[in-house]
């Protein structure tokens, strides 16, 4: 991961040095041993603050949406899930490919610093990937754990750590080592409908509309979200449980068929709640329905819920 | 000085609420949040923060204020009660430091009465932190982890029981009621609990130092700010979401919204953000803050800013909040390291 | 009824309503007893509710002179302005206030009084203006500087071209923007007008309101004209939800417009940050 760690610097100060790009986003480190948050750098000497770590989970791609305006070229680092982001937004054609340099970094999963938190691991000053194994440097010296303990759940279902989408590959290519991810939403499927409501029902009660997991998601790239309008005003403001199931309900159905399963929504949820979820059951659904779908991998495959074949199943009885 | 034992807790919550609504720290999910008690309800002590601070027992999420009928021309309106009375219990003193700045602004001239109404029909029993999450730095704001003084009852948590102080009227009142459950604590309570405060308080206060988040002067660094390239450097990663408005127990702001089913309905007032692109967004379409370069600066001037030009207070009780959960990590700390510290 | 909570509105009663132009309609309002619901000052506002739409904030144009009701001149732009122009007279509404810190009438006394207003911007100023001409002695000479896009987007025509000329010691001046059949009075904008008639500075104080852009060149002119920040008053719009400065929407700086404006001296103003 120290390779790393240098060939995006490397990378980065080149390509703008060569005026190559205009803008390189990145992440850097911030004053906790656990934030590394996204970084937009424009000057070659400002490459040396840019990191990677096992904390740059920070999906990248929908700053594009913002920084394409303007310029020439943007360069940006992906991992698996990063990238199937950006196919589903130059899928939505909210991305010029022209514009952007894709730096693909193969990724195995990064660490969720709140479970390392849970088991007491605190006041670190650093956290490095050592092969299977993670090194906590502490105040009382170094430990070594098993990395894969502490990624986030939505690390130890990815089916695609590779990056599909890249201009210049960084760093080797990992195997992907999914676990079913069906698991719990196969479970949901088990509970009878006054269950699953009531689970829901439960899980969006602590809902405090912030809106992160609509902000951050790749798939959410309207330009003006049915949420925002003020007139009419679809959504109401109020703290009621009717209006918070609708706007998940709706946002999931919004987003099905494009939602590429990166977890970004669960990750910055502040109340956890089980977005991924949700939305992974659409998924389940739309394979079951139209066929093995998986959205991101290529921007120029059909979509089945925007593509009409006279083989989808029609919900109405033949007569 | 009163103390009580831990497993008597659940009796003095009983009786608690038994006279009010009590809040205090409940695990759902994993997530520990302010809920009304219940039997059984798994109350945890020891979390630092809960995810939503207790603000939201004086100023709820969403309050409804007004009654409205509209019935061809006519209009009939009838003000809504407020809640009865409530206790929060196991506030940290963080969030009850927040409480007492928001008071400022709500009970200052015109008199929020609605506010004011549900602020005194509460009773606020604090709980001193034992350890500083590595997220905190109250003592950056001239606050104690360990002690809140604005509490109505503060409470210490010594392992087997809390310490029970009682402050003021308010708190007498309570430790009054709840007299049969509380024992007195002994000649060595005060000592212990200095001996608390001055611990927490010197370790989280080191690691603040060591972090370099310093809010001295800060307030006159930002004076000249305004057109700074620190906005241009923290707004670009933002994404524009409600998060550190809303689990931040400083923050305020509320929206005013009518909701109805045919001829009838209620007004509310709720949260809203600054940051969303909306807020300031008028009628005819011109936005004084269009992009999030301004949003994220009017965040910090408020909070570091305007409130203690208007309020001689800092709107900002180092509670972490916005450090821990903000998905990209923009938060206060920030913009104090930057231009806090006497240089 | 009397008012606890600062967001509860009283109900009152809409008795009339005027077609100024297309889209601006100003509206007579009073209490179910009659006379008006409340007092106020020049250059203060309303929240006026018509619940379930909801509540906006508008600038009281009726002088506090006038005892019977109470006037806003409010055009048609959002929700709560859309419902408004679609309803008739005798319309109940909710109504709250009075809000805002008001024009400071003191500095006007025994000084020369400038008005240079914009479209809708006329109608915060009519307050102070049939004030000062309801009381008449008190101040010096007057001057409307009043300008619209075309004659037809001009508020308060009857004021404008018949009794306001006709006031003592007062002067009314009329500008559209472009050539415009039918009208043979000066063309260009307001800016220009106030520049061409070339206002002296001495014992007199500027009030503007209008579109931003008016006024940032009207304050232009005004200072090459020789005004001090000082002597040149404006009254500022913004988002506003509460109208008492809580809800945190309308700050400019550590002022809150609702509450510590919308008034305010382009001193004051250069003050604070620039962001409105």
């Amino acid at each position: 991961m120290k390779q790393l760690n240098d060939t995006i610097k490397q990378v980065a100060a080149q390509s703008l040095s060569r005026g190559d790009v205009d803008l390189v986003i990145g992440w850097q480190k911030g004053d906790l041993w656990w934030q590394s948050y996204p970084a937009f750098v424009e000057n070659e000497q400002d490459t040396a603050s840019l990191t990677w770590d096992p904390f740059c989970v920070a999906n990248l791609s929908r700053y594009l949406l913002e920084e394409q305006e303007g310029k020439n070229k943007v360069a940006i680092f992906v991992k698996g899930c990063d990238a199937l982001g950006l196919n589903q937004l130059l899928q939505d054609k909210r991305v010029d490919r022209e514009k952007v340099y894709l730096y693909g970094i193969p990724c195995d999963g990064l660490v969720d610093h709140r479970k390392l938190e849970a088991e007491g691991f605190k006041w670190l000053s650093e956290v490095r990937k050592e092969g299977k194994e993670l090194v906590l440097v502490g105040r009382n010296g170094e430990q070594k754990v098993n990395a894969r303990d502490y990624m986030y759940d939505k690390c130890l279902t990815c089916r695609y750590p590779n990056p599909v989408a890249y201009d210049q590959m960084l760093g080797e290519a990992v195997e992907a080592q999914p676990e079913e991810r069906f698991a719990s939403v196969k479970e949901l499927e088990e509970m009878s409908a006054d269950e699953r409501f009531t689970y829901w029902a439960n899980q969006f009660s602590r809902c405090i509309r912030c809106f992160a997991c609509r902000n951050v998601c790749p798939a959410c790239s309207c330009r003006e979200c049915i949420f925002d309008i003020p007139e009419p005003r679809w959504l109401g403001k109020a703290k009621e449980l009717s209006e918070d199931q609708f706007y998940h309900i709706i946002r999931a159905y919004h987003v099905a068929g494009r939602c590429v399963d990166c977890g970004e929504c669960t990750r910055v949820c502040p109340v956890d709640l089980p977005l991924q979820e949700l939305n992974r059951k659409f998924i389940k659904d739309i394979n079951e329905l139209y066929g093995e779908y998986d959205a991101g991998v290529d921007p120029e495959t059909e979509a089945p819920l925007v593509t009409y074949n006279t083989n989808d199943p029609a919900a109405f009885p033949e007569s | 000085m009163k103390k009580i034992s831990k497993d008597k807790l659940p009796q003095l919550w009983d009786r608690l609420a038994q006279q009010a609504t009590l809040y205090l720290p409940v695990e759902e999910d994993g997530v520990v949040n302010f809920a009304p008690w219940k039997e059984g309800a798994a109350v945890n002590l020891d979390v630092i923060n809960t995810v939503v601070p207790p603000k939201q027992m004086v100023l709820p999420q969403s309050e409804n204020y007004l009654h409205f009928r509209v019935d061809g021309g006519k209009l009939d309106l009838e003000p809504v009660d407020v809640d009865g009375p409530y206790v929060i219990f196991g506030a940290r003193p963080c969030d009850v430091a927040a409480i007492a700045i928001i008071d400022k602004l709500f009970l200052d001239e015109p008199c929020d009465t609605l506010y004011k109404e549900r602020r005194e029909k509460g009773t606020i029993i604090s709980l001193g932190c034992n350890e500083p999450e590595e997220t905190c730095f109250c003592t950056a704001f001239e606050l104690e982890p360990a002690f809140s003084p604005d509490a109505d009852v503060s409470a210490w948590d010594m392992g087997e029981y809390l310490l029970w102080k009682a402050q003021g009227e308010k708190g007498e009142a309570l430790t009054k009621k709840m007299e049969d459950l509380l024992e007195d604590a002994g000649a060595d309570a005060e000592k212990a609990v200095e001996s608390l405060r001055n611990n927490v308080a010197s370790k989280e206060a080191a690691a603040t130092k060591e972090y370099g988040w310093n809010a001295q002067g800060v307030k006159d660094a930002l004076e000249d700010k305004f057109d700074s390239e620190i906005w241009d450097k923290l707004y670009r990663r933002c994404l524009g979401c409600g998060v550190c408005t809303y689990i931040c127990p400083t923050c305020h702001c509320f929206d005013v919204q009518d909701f109805s089913r045919g001829q009838e309905g209620l007004r509310f007032r709720c949260w809203d953000s600054c940051m969303f692109g909306d807020f300031t967004l008028m009628a005819h379409g011109e936005n004084p803050r269009p992009t999030q370069k301004e949003r994220v600066r009017q965040r910090f001037m408020h909070k570091l800013l305007y409130y203690p030009s208007n309020f001689d207070v800092y709107a900002c009780v180092g509670c972490g909040r916005c450090v821990r959960k903000c998905p990209v990590s923009i938060d206060i700390t920030q913009v104090i390291k930057e231009v806090g510290g006497v240089k | 009824m009397a008012v606890i909570n600062p967001l509860l509105p009283q109900v009152a009663k809409i008795v009339d309503i005027k077609q100024e132009t297309p889209n601006i309609k100003t509206y007579r309002v009073v209490s179910p007893d009659g006379g008006k619901p409340f007092e106020h000052i020049p250059g203060q506002c309303a929240m006026i509710s018509v619940p379930p739409v909801g509540e906006a904030l508008f600038s009281i144009t009726s002088s506090p002179t006038q005892q019977e009701y109470m006037e806003f001149s409010i055009v048609k732009t959002g929700s709560v302005t859309d419902f408004l122009h679609e309803i008739e007279p005798e319309f109940e509404i909710g109504i709250r206030g009075p809000y805002g810190n008001g024009f400071p009438i003191d500095m006007f006394k025994g000084k020369d009084i400038l008005f240079i207003g914009g479209g809708i911007g006329l109608a915060p100023l009519r307050s102070l203006i049939n004030y000062c001409l309801d009381t008449r002695d008190d101040f010096g000479k007057i001057d409307i500087v009043y300008g619209a896009r075309t004659p037809d987007d001009m508020i308060q025509k009857e004021e404008i071209f018949k009794v306001w000329p006709k006031a003592p010691n007062t002067e009314v001046h009329l500008t559209v923007d472009n050539e415009w059949e039918g009208w043979e009075g000066r063309v260009g904008f307001v800016p220009q007008c106030v520049e061409e008639i070339c206002f002296a500075p001495d014992n007199r104080i500027a009030v503007t309101c209008g579109p931003p852009i008016m006024i940032k060149f009207v304050l232009q002119g005004l200072e090459k004209l020789g005004f001090t920040p000082e002597q040149i008053i404006t009254t500022l719009e913004l988002r506003m939800k509460c109208g008492v400065g809580k809800c945190g929407r309308c700050n400019i700086g550590d002022k809150y417009v609702c509450k510590d404006g919308p008034v305010f001296t382009y001193a004051e103003l250069l003050n604070l940050p620039p962001e409105y």
